[in-house]
């Protein structure tokens, strides 16, 4: 940073000794160090006021509206499925009230049927949470995926690309809780050590190694020993990674 | 700014990208505390989308900033406790414990440092908008509301008492803000 000399910023008449020392002191306070932020870290808690002024100020946009909706609905039916499964469960019961119960293979199938209706309904809504503008939908809809007894390989891909493209460090961070579950997944043994290399947030790169450790993933230790040893690699990052090694034996 | 005022509030990473480490080098010397500093810089951005309709383009955006900056961290200093500790002189150059034990020169800048922190607010706020900031005399002037022979007056005993107390922590390390000139910062 560019400063004054300090011979300009005193007024007229301070004698030339006293000018000089002062001057001393001015220039050793060159020395004192920069403080340095972590400039990642507020940046993210910064993106997250932007989001949520975002969406109290914008008009309700039409695809915001259909998200709702979408959601609205999706309640609604996943209640009314959930009390027809119940009917249907219980001895002698029928869906609409009558006393006549259904044979039992018909019964089971309708259930079977009804549960899957459920299910693909809690997909589609994370599925669609996930695709929007704000941050925090996007949040929401990688936490609804814990929701879902059996996701299917569109959910898993989806969290997958959410991990290596998503513009928010809060969503990549909560990607990878979500993907914890389906650790034991070739895809998702193989994307995740593919991330580490190539994200950019130390933040990410660090629970990443956190996951594989967690997770015991030995065929990470190839990737975690070029990340320990590269020093274009965040100092913290690398620590980590070395850490990492050790814990993985 | 022009974006952020009328409504385009993601233009504000911009800003922040421009405008974050300058505010948190300012806050941070300012309170000798990075984490709280952070905090603050968190503050003025929260303020700048709060006032952003209060900004005017005729006078400079930087000067409007730190303007916002000083009230942050005056309001801070005015809602904590006065007998809340502060991590004050200490500071920086005290992650560095190895190298001012063995270097004279370190020590000097150890104190030095300290010495800053034990200053009067308003007089260390002139000589980090100067010294580390590089903001020029009439800018000092217009952030402040005074006049540029004021700043003048005002920067020459600034550093004269940055250099006495400086001195006096050379005479006796066990000197601290009991003694000082002024008072730690109450804003």
């Amino acid at each position: 940073m560019e400063h004054e000399k300090l011979g300009r910023l005193l007024p007229d008449g301070v004698e030339q000794r006293e000018a000089d020392e002062l001057d001393a002191t001015w220039r050793m306070l060159g020395a004192i160090d920069a403080p340095a932020p972590d400039s990642e870290r507020m940046r993210a808690r910064l993106d997250a006021v932007i989001d949520a002024v975002e969406q109290t100020q914008a008009p309700a946009r039409p695809r915001e509206v259909r998200t709702y909706v979408l959601q609205g609905l999706a309640a609604a039916a996943v209640l009314v499925i959930g009390i027809s499964i119940g009917w249907y469960a219980r001895p002698g019961g029928s869906a609409f009230g009558g006393t006549r119960p259904p044979s039992d293979t018909s019964s089971v199938s309708e259930i079977a049927a009804m549960r899957s209706e459920m299910h693909d309904l809690r997909e589609m809504v994370s599925l669609s949470l996930m695709q929007q503008q704000s941050a925090s939908e996007r949040i929401k809809g990688v936490t609804w995926t814990g929701q879902l007894d059996r996701p299917s390989g569109e959910i898993v891909t989806a969290l997958l690309d959410a991990l290596m493209h998503d513009p928010n460090v809060n969503v990549r961070l909560a990607t990878i809780d979500a993907l914890e579950r389906f650790a034991s997944r070739d895809d998702v043994r193989r994307g995740t050590i593919d991330a580490v290399q190539r994200q950019a947030s130390p933040l990410v790169q660090i629970a990443l190694i956190d996951f594989m450790v967690k997770t015991n993933e030995r065929e990470s230790v190839a990737t975690l020993r070029q990340l320990a040893m590269d020093p274009q690699v965040n100092d913290a990052v690398r620590a980590r990674a070395a850490w990492g090694l050790q814990q993985l034996g | 700014m022009h974006a952020v005022r009328k409504g385009d509030v993601a233009k504000l990473g911009i800003l922040f990208e421009r405008y974050h480490r300058p505010l948190f080098d300012f806050l941070a010397r300012m309170t000798g505390n990075t984490a709280v500093a952070e905090d603050l810089v968190q503050d003025v951005f929260v303020r700048v989308l709060k006032y952003r309709a209060t900004w005017r383009d005729e006078g400079r955006f930087e000067t409007w900033l730190f303007r916002i900056a000083r009230n942050a961290r005056a309001d801070y200093f005015k809602s904590r406790s006065l007998d809340e500790p502060i991590d004050e002189a200490a500071g920086h150059a005290s992650h560095a414990p190895l190298a001012i034990e063995t270097l004279a020169r370190d020590r000097e800048v150890a104190r030095l440092q300290r010495a800053l922190m034990l200053l009067r607010e308003d007089k260390r706020e002139l000589i980090v908008l100067a010294r580390y900031r590089g903001m020029k005399l009439d800018a000092i002037a217009d952030l402040l509301g005074v006049e540029v022979g004021t700043v003048k007056v005002r920067m020459h005993r600034a550093v004269k008492d940055l250099r006495d107390i400086f001195l006096r922590l050379n005479e006796s390390p066990s000197w601290n803000t009991r003694n000082s000139v002024g008072s730690f910062p109450t804003a």
